[in-house]
């Protein structure tokens, strides 16, 4: 079903779900809305990617960084309640003046992997992604992918 | 002079060999491509789902429909390259008049989503939700689903 398919029949099923599984209910939201956030900035990855390997023309490369840069600002937030599960380890919340700190950079980062396109051209840009992406980096520490 | 020559016709059957493995790759990659692009605009209209549901903040809301305004555009250059295949219906190239409009029109609701957001806030910009995501409407038309 489409989001926004589910939209449509999603108050009846909230007001049927509120009694007995309120506080479960609002923990799964938490942990998919930041996957969502982290989905997002894996398809946008994936797309620059195909230009970096230039498998497809790189006309979108710009909107591409702007998307992955607005998702960025999101995700410090997103991460915020402190709620274990999904692929995160304990640790995003034991150690979260670091891992907020990287979020911060994460999204300092991207900002200025636009600014550098917007001024210097998305190829100049490009040259750096790696630097600009720091994924692999937090998900070392932060990420367990065996879950799921 | 014999030696190159064995060397070269190598180099020749290798290409030959190569070119259809090749144009096939890059079909696969120009419907990866615009797959990218549909998954992002189905994990931000399902990160507004959620702010609309109350399950989450409503703060970001404009960045969400920001994220769609941004991806929407991008989606015409993706689907310019007429390659059938993954589920997109061939009809999208003989309607692309159509199809590209429609496009654009989500790309300019959804920025407009995200500027009655920032005026406005929440109560200004949820009800024009449903009518400015019109996914549906085109998926009805022009993808088929092949789960
Ligand atoms: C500062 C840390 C950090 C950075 C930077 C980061 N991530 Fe993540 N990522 C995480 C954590 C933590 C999770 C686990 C989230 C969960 O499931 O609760 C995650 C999960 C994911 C997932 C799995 C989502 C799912 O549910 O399937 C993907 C994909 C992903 N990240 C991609 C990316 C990409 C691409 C980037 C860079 C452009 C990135 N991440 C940057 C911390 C980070
Ligand atoms: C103008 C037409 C159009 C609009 C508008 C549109 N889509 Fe699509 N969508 C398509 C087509 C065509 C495909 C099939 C692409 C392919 O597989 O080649 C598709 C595929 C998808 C897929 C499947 C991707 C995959 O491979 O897993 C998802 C998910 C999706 N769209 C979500 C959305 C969402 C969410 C929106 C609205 C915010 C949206 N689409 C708006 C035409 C559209």
């Amino acid at each position: 079903m489409s989001p926004v398919t589910r939209m449509y029949g999603v108050v009846a099923m909230v007001t049927a779900l509120i009694a007995s599984n309120a506080i479960a209910a609002d923990d799964k939201e938490i942990i998919d809305y930041r996957e969502h956030i982290m989905k997002t900035l894996n398809e946008q990855s994936a797309a620059l990617g195909m230009m970096l390997s230039m498998a497809v023309p790189d006309d979108n490369a710009i909107a591409h960084m702007e998307a992955i840069a607005l998702a960025a600002k999101m995700a410090p937030k997103a991460f915020e309640p402190k709620v274990q599960g999904g692929q995160s380890k304990p640790e995003v919340w034991t150690n979260w003046d670091d891992f907020s700190k990287r979020m911060d950079d994460f999204a300092k980062k991207t900002d200025e992997m636009v600014r550098v396109a917007k001024t210097k051209g998305a190829a100049t840009a490009m040259g750096n992604i790696i630097e600009y992406l720091p994924c692999k980096s937090c998900h070392d520490v932060y990420r367990d992918e065996s879950k799921k | 002079m014999t030696r190159p020559r064995p060397r070269l016709s190598g180099l020749v059957l290798a290409l030959v060999l190569m070119s259809p493995v090749s144009s096939r790759a890059d079909d696969q990659d120009v419907i990866d491509y615009r797959q990218h692009i549909m998954k992002t605009m189905n994990e931000e209209a399902a990160a507004i789902a959620q702010i609309l549901q109350q399950k989450i903040p409503a703060a970001d809301f404009a960045t969400h429909a920001e994220i769609l305004a941004i991806t929407a555009a991008t989606a015409k250059k993706a689907f310019e390259p007429k390659v059938p295949g993954g589920e997109a219906k061939p009809v999208l190239w003989a309607n692309w008049k159509d199809f590209s409009k429609r496009l654009d029109d989500l790309t300019a609701a959804t920025a407009d989503l995200a500027r009655k957001a920032k005026e406005g806030g929440m109560a200004a910009a949820a009800p024009r939700v449903q009518s400015a995501l019109t996914c549906d409407s085109c998926h009805d038309i022009y993808r088929e689903k092949k789960d």
